[in-house]
């Protein structure tokens, strides 16, 4: 066979010239796999993911189509943001032409076609009472676009029933149980014909099985979600699944934790590298280690003593040449002045004076000597702020602004001094009420420590509960606190639900009646509770907290028995961080191995509300037209499972004891197994369409234009030819 | 057939023929012809829209279609199981309203934020759906 799984696509065919032209083309377009092949092989030739994917290509900007599964590896080379894996389905009808036609373009390219036309008889399976509307639209697309010749519809479970009676597994009178991708169908046949008006379909499939298994291992493995991609849950499924005999006691076993439960848990391991431990440091090294270290401060000490020393010596310099200049002024005459200090820089010899008090002082920080500039500053305060007293109008404007500037500079000064002077009375008095409590202790040790911790008690106690009522608002007004916990009143602290309570009452309860609002002056207070900025007038607890930070303190310098209380919450969850190991890369599957399955039989569990596979069989047998003869146990007798979803172990034997409630006291009951419930499908069509009588069962382009809707409506294949 | 229009493309896409050629000799519509670049799309007619389409209300009810064919719902009385484990559930969380097996499993869906309760609902199709 061609086909190669996984890296590559499948193969061009090479011998579509050696074909006849009769040889009709076999398509299985079942709702997950699609399958092509020639009438009479016993296998299809092409088989791909029934989806197309319409990237983008990265380097020509081209949007390309992607039929099928192709090597991840090589969509690199594509933009896949705005595109995803798209079906031709929903449910199990085609509804999306443009996607099956590039299915069905890759699915004839693959095949070799060549030639203006595909110049074969087509024969394509289809779900059991497909809406006219698609199967029209299909049948035109065929005959328009590919220039078929002619076309016939078949169920892919009828030709897996009839596929298997001649292979002697089931007999003429029988049930398929197909159970597919999207739907299971259980179709029965009476005289090696399927009897659609007794056939029935519940929609659930393969692909809901999938669903359900990733959606609970996402919800309970969150922080795997990226591991668990559809393909590989798919592959979770089909190797783990299985069907339980009876669910209520299989989950028991679970539930109870027996040793045959934990026998059945499945444990994948995730990718996962250790950490790399750390090797414990050893003397020497942490000996170097301090070693470079005091060298490398060693170094930038120098650094910066060589860089002050320079510093010095460079304003002792200046110093040096401002003293110089000084003295020379001396000698200049009066008149030669001006023309002297042109060539300095300076203006006059009040800068000169002013430059040597500044660079002395900085030399004298520099040095760390002690500065007092500011009693220099006292002293001369009357003639900084010379131009304070004068009124403006005697001032010229330049004064003037030099007089705003005083007048800044001197309140600052003022307000600096004020605070300095506050500080100073708070040390004292903290020292004096220090001193009250030394004086209490030594009086009477035992009862002063007695009186400090209940005070500390209480403060702490009033501190905790500000808070508490600050972040979660007080129990007394929770009704809404009470009913969710969880969204949006959990956002807002109490100040703030208490304003949204207000607004709230505000806007509803003032329709009632007569609206006296006003009348009383406590109504205006109201408006104060409501209003933002109500809710940050604390100053009380400040003055609590600054308060137990106090007591806090001393107990702790005179309490040998005092523990401070750290803040406990927050510490906790941050000291239980523990580093991750191997079992949190593991996904463990015991449940879920026969819960997913399950919803085959209790579609009721993903919220579809229809009967299960045992009881379809039952339904179908109810619905037949023609009862009696013997027919319904001969029915019962023959009953096979086909689709991709009936390979789960166990399915069979459940199924027959699911039917077996429902028939009566020992009607006999065979379930059987497809020889290939996946393939069986295609089979069967092929070897159907390899018969004499085939093309009498097809019809042409002429056929569909001539007998009109009407007739396609009607049109069924008869399976025995 | 060579891959016309893809030149420019790497050695190991066009190795792979993983791309469709834009030009197939045996359709007589090229799907560039019949669905042109940049040009608004008709929209698929979904199943739902099918089936109201289709009028089966016109035609005799035994004979087959898509609709009458399918499961009624099942005879059993459905039973009830937790959203979490899978365990028979005797229980249901009046406030979340997630079926729960026993006291641990309810500790946890007390402690789960409310979209993972929602999606667990979802699951069963008892989601609130807010439209």
């Amino acid at each position: 066979m061609a086909f190669i799984s996984g890296s590559r696509g499948p193969d061009r065919q090479s011998d579509y010239k050696f074909i006849p032209r009769s040889c009709p083309i076999v398509i299985d377009n079942g709702a997950s796999t699609f399958r092509i092949g020639w009438a009479g092989e016993s296998e299809p030739r092409i088989t791909f993911r029934n989806v197309v994917l319409r990237p983008r290509h990265k380097i020509t900007g081209e949007t390309v189509t992607i039929v099928g599964d192709h090597d991840p590896a090589l969509l690199k080379y594509f933009d896949c943001t705005r595109s995803s894996h798209r079906s031709a389905f929903d449910s199990n009808v085609v509804y999306q032409f443009e996607i099956m036609e590039y299915i069905l373009d890759y699915g004839f390219e693959r095949m070799g076609v060549e030639g203006s036309r595909v110049d074969h008889p087509v024969l394509i399976t289809e779900c059991a009472c497909n809406p006219i509307q698609s199967r029209s639209k299909m049948a035109e697309l065929l005959f328009e676009n590919y220039g078929v010749p002619s076309v016939a519809f078949g169920v892919d479970a009828a030709f897996s029933y009839k596929y298997n009676q001649r292979l002697g597994i089931c007999d003429r009178d029988g049930l398929a149980i197909c159970s597919g991708f999207t739907t299971s169908h259980a179709i029965p046949f009476v005289g090696g014909e399927p009897v659609l008006e007794a056939c029935c379909r519940t929609n659930i499939g393969g692909y809901h099985v999938t669903d359900y298994l990733k959606q609970l291992l996402s919800l309970k493995y969150s922080n795997h979600m990226s591991n668990l991609s559809w393909e590989k849950v798919e592959g979770l499924k089909m190797e783990h699944g299985y069907v339980a005999q009876d669910y209520a006691s299989e989950v028991q076993l679970f539930q109870t934790g027996t040793k045959a439960a934990e026998e059945k848990t499945r444990c994948w391991q995730l990718p996962w590298t250790p950490p790399p431990t750390e090797v414990p440091i050893s003397e020497e090294e942490i000996a170097r280690k301090a070693a470079i270290k005091e060298k490398q401060g060693q170094r930038l000490r120098e650094m910066a003593a060589a860089k002050k020393s320079s510093r010095i010596s460079d304003m002792e310099n200046e110093l040096h040449g401002l003293e110089f200049l000084l003295n020379e002024l001396k000698t200049v005459k009066e008149n030669d002045i001006q023309s002297f200090l042109s060539q300095t820089g300076y203006v006059s010899k009040q800068e000169i004076e002013s430059a040597v008090v500044r660079v002395t002082q900085s030399l004298r920080r520099a040095k760390g000597e002690p500065v007092e500039v500011e009693d220099k500053a006292e002293a001369s305060a009357a003639e900084k702020y010379s131009l304070i007293n004068i009124p403006d109008n005697m001032l010229s404007p330049d004064q003037q602004k030099e007089k705003k500037r005083q007048l800044l500079i001197k309140t600052t000064t003022e307000g600096r001094q004020r605070a300095k002077q506050k500080r100073f009375e708070e040390e004292l008095e903290r020292e004096r009420k220090n001193q009250e409590d030394e004086e209490k202790r030594l009086e009477n040790p035992e009862l002063y420590l007695e009186e400090l911790r209940t005070k500390h008690r209480e403060l702490s106690e009033k501190v905790e509960q500000r808070k508490r009522l600050k972040t979660n608002g007080p129990r007394t007004n929770g009704n809404q606190n009470l009913s969710s916990s969880v969204g949006r009143g959990e956002r807002l602290n109490a100040a703030q639900k208490e304003r949204m309570r207000l607004l709230t009452t505000a806007a509803y309860d003032r329709g009632k009646g007569e609206d006296t609002f006003g009348i009383k002056e406590e109504d205006w207070q109201l408006y104060k509770l409501m209003s933002k900025d109500n809710d940050d007038d604390d100053e009380g607890p400040d003055d609590d907290e600054a308060e137990l930070v106090r007591i806090t303190s001393r107990l702790q310098d005179i309490d040998p028995a005092f523990i401070p209380k750290v803040e406990s919450s927050s510490y906790q969850t941050v000291t239980h961080i523990r580093p991750l190991t191997k079992e949190d890369f593991q996904i463990t599957i015991g449940v879920e191995r026969f819960r997913c399955p399950e919803i085959l039989f209790q579609p009721n569990m993903v919220g579809i509300d229809q009967a299960g596979l045992d009881e379809m069989a039952g339904i179908s047998i109810q619905r037949l037209p023609l009862k009696g003869d013997g027919v319904e146990d001969r029915i019962t007798h023959s009953i096979l499972l086909t689709g991709g979803s009936c390979i789960f172990p166990g399915i069979s034997e459940r199924l027959e004891a699911g039917i077996r409630k429902m028939r009566p006291f020992e009607s006999p009951i065979r379930v059987v197994r497809a020889s290939d419930p996946v393939l069986d499908a295609w089979r069967g069509a092929a070897a159907y369409a390899a018969s004499d009588q085939f093309l009498l069962q097809t019809f042409s382009r002429q056929d569909y234009y001539e007998k009109g809707e009407e007739w396609l409506r009607r049109y069924r294949l008869r399976y025995t030819i | 057939m060579k891959l016309e229009g893809y030149q420019n493309m790497e050695a190991e896409v066009v190795e792979a023929e993983m791309v469709l050629p834009q030009r197939l000799s045996f359709k007589r519509v090229q799907m560039s012809e019949k669905y042109p670049k940049g040009q608004a799309r008709a929209r698929w007619k979904l199943l739902k829209q099918i089936i109201q389409a289709e009028n089966y209300q016109n035609y005799p009810p035994n004979e087959p279609n898509y609709v009458n064919i399918e499961s009624p719902p099942s005879m059993y009385p459905s039973k009830k199981f937790c959203d979490i484990t899978g365990f028979e559930a005797p229980y249901v969380d009046p406030k979340t309203k997630i079926r729960y097996a026993n006291a641990d499993v309810f500790k946890r869906v007390r402690a789960l934020p409310n979209d993972y309760v929602q999606r667990y609902l979802a699951l069963r199709n008892a989601a609130i759906v807010l439209k």
